[in-house]
């Protein structure tokens, strides 16, 4: 059997990871792939408490975590698109105005 | 147990993809892997449900956005970043921070960890029975979100005609 504690082990590192990825890294793009790999971090963690404590909530918890993560892409990319459109690039540094 | 050990080589190494690559369809393809192999992940602790909503959505559906949307704006490939000295330091006291205080912490919260529940029932039919009565009402909202998110993506993406 896996235990709790190694599954949580493994999703902190792949949460630091991810933390470290949007801190790094300077493309919006992938600093948003970044922020889908915290967002499945978390999820793993959750549906590890979820097979521990035998409680369903917890897989609840990342079906909903999921779809808000959808709906976060859409409007995510939507906004780099029109970024992109205004400045002509999608380095992070490069949008630091709000100014069209 | 070498289920997951082999599956933890695949996730570890695949973040690192994502990190480390400089061009970013090679880091959706890495990003890719890794959501096939939190799936499988998923699968093999009794979460049959979202194992496939993981691969149907994610693998699926948010990575064929991100995928389309980088080739439809043809990204270069970034150079290599300025490292200042003092990110590089802030880094290890940041890190040495975290193992004096979160590590004890969490060594031992997982010492006096609750005993593993073994009589887990993680089947389709029980998860889509709690979603359906328990989080009916959070599950209509749900689909009201992802239809305003639709809605305003597309308002943001949409060329404006003057």
């Amino acid at each position: 059997m896996i235990s709790t504690q190694l599954v949580l082990t493994l999703s902190a590192i792949l949460f630091g990871l991810g933390a470290l990825g949007v801190l790094v890294r300077r493309n919006a793009i992938v600093v948003f792939m970044c922020i889908e790999l915290m967002l499945n971090a978390v999820n793993l963690s959750f549906v590890a408490f979820a097979r521990n404590w035998a409680d369903l909530s917890g897989q609840i918890a990342v079906f909903f975590v999921m779809v808000v993560a959808a709906a976060e892409a859409a409007v995510g990319l939507a906004i780099i698109i029109s970024v992109f459109r205004a400045s002509k690039s999608i380095e992070t540094a490069d949008a630091s105005e709000l100014r069209a | 147990m070498v289920a997951f050990a082999i599956l933890s080589v695949i996730l570890l190494v695949s973040a690192l993809g994502v990190l480390f690559f400089h061009n970013p369809l090679h880091s959706a393809l890495s990003l890719i892997t890794n959501m096939m192999g939190i799936a499988a992940m998923f699968a093999l602790l009794d979460a049959h449900f979202l194992a496939t909503v993981q691969i149907i959505v994610y693998a699926g559906a948010v990575m064929v956005l991100v995928v389309f949307v980088l080739m439809l704006l043809n990204i270069k490939e970034e150079g290599p970043r300025k490292t200042t000295r003092l990110f590089v330091l802030s880094c290890f006291v940041a890190g040495g921070l975290f193992m004096y205080f979160g590590v004890p912490i969490m060594y031992n919260a997982f010492a006096q960890f609750p005993a593993f529940n073994p009589n887990f029932n993680g089947s389709m039919q029980t998860l889509g029975k709690e979603l359906y009565t328990n989080y009916i009402f959070p599950f209509e909202a749900a689909s009201v979100l992802i239809m305003a998110a639709v809605a305003g993506a597309v308002m943001l993406a949409k060329r404006k005609f003057r």
